[in-house]
């Protein structure tokens, strides 16, 4: 697995009616590995947003001595992010407006994330 | 915090807000100390100033002999359990370096990301019609000595 076929997989993603961008992401730094978006939408942004979110979501699990995390949903008025875990550092990213067809997308980005791992 | 330039505060205030920093010096490309946050020796200010413009002089300088014509803007230095961010940037005091140490609750991303809106802030928010002011000036050393003195406890 290589960064063409990361974009591939991420077209595959937003190919999906309502979802606005792919992207896979370093937690540990919050950088964008691969992405595939629409105009307007800033990859680099959302890296940061959603690593700072994955780092949360792994600092209280570990308080609570639960297992770590492995997929992440925030919804929103506009929109939602979702996130599922890959090989370490390796998460994969989507935002989604409120016209996508979540389910869908969930089940993609699950299959997806065990090809990411 | 401590900043030699009234304006410099509300952005970089809002910067360490939403970025998570640990430490925070903001200093002219030839290392003169212009805000603080996180310091608590003034030598340790001096010394990571003078370092600081030094690693970007140095990675300018490395620019040019390998034909990066345009530079390299940032270094960071990731380690296991902080990492250093450290960039130039133009205000219209001239060109000032940003030197930003961020633990785990923080990532170079976001980083990245809150730093280059605190460029922007910091832009916006500079008197327009003020002559100026000399940094090099003869009070300036005082200046900065009397507020690290103050800063550390030492007036």
């Amino acid at each position: 697995m290589n960064v063409p076929h990361w974009e591939v997989m991420l077209r595959e993603v937003t190919g999906i009616v309502g979802v606005r961008g792919a992207l896979i992401v370093s937690a540990d730094d919050g950088l964008v590995v691969a992405d595939s978006a629409m105009d307007g939408l800033e990859t680099t942004d959302v890296a940061a947003f959603a690593a700072s979110l994955i780092a949360r979501a792994l600092r209280t699990t570990t308080a609570m001595r639960t297992a770590a995390p492995s997929r992440l949903q925030v919804s929103a008025e506009g929109g939602t992010l979702f996130a599922v875990a890959g090989a370490e550092p390796l998460w994969l990213v989507a935002v989604a407006d409120t016209t996508a067809e979540l389910g869908r997308l969930r089940l993609l980005l699950g299959d997806l994330a065990v090809v990411l791992a | 915090m401590r900043v030699l330039e009234p304006w410099v505060a509300d952005p970089l205030t809002e910067f360490l807000r939403e970025s998570s920093a640990r430490l925070a010096l903001i200093m002219t490309s030839s290392g003169q100390v212009i805000a603080q946050h996180g310091f608590t020796r003034s030598l340790d200010v001096m010394a990571a100033a003078a370092l600081g413009a030094g690693i970007l002089a140095t990675t300018a300088e490395l620019a040019r002999v390998v034909g990066a014509e345009h530079g390299y803007g940032v270094v960071v230095h990731q380690g296991q359990r902080q990492g250093l961010w450290l960039a130039g940037f133009d205000t219209p005091r001239g060109r000032w370096i940003g030197l930003v140490v961020f633990g785990r609750e923080s990532s170079v991303g976001m980083v990245r990301l809150f730093f280059a809106r605190f460029t922007t802030d910091l832009v916006a928010a500079a008197p327009q019609r003020s002559a100026p002011r000399e940094l090099l000036a003869e009070g300036f050393e005082r200046e900065l000595d009397q507020s690290l003195r103050a800063l550390f406890g030492r007036s």
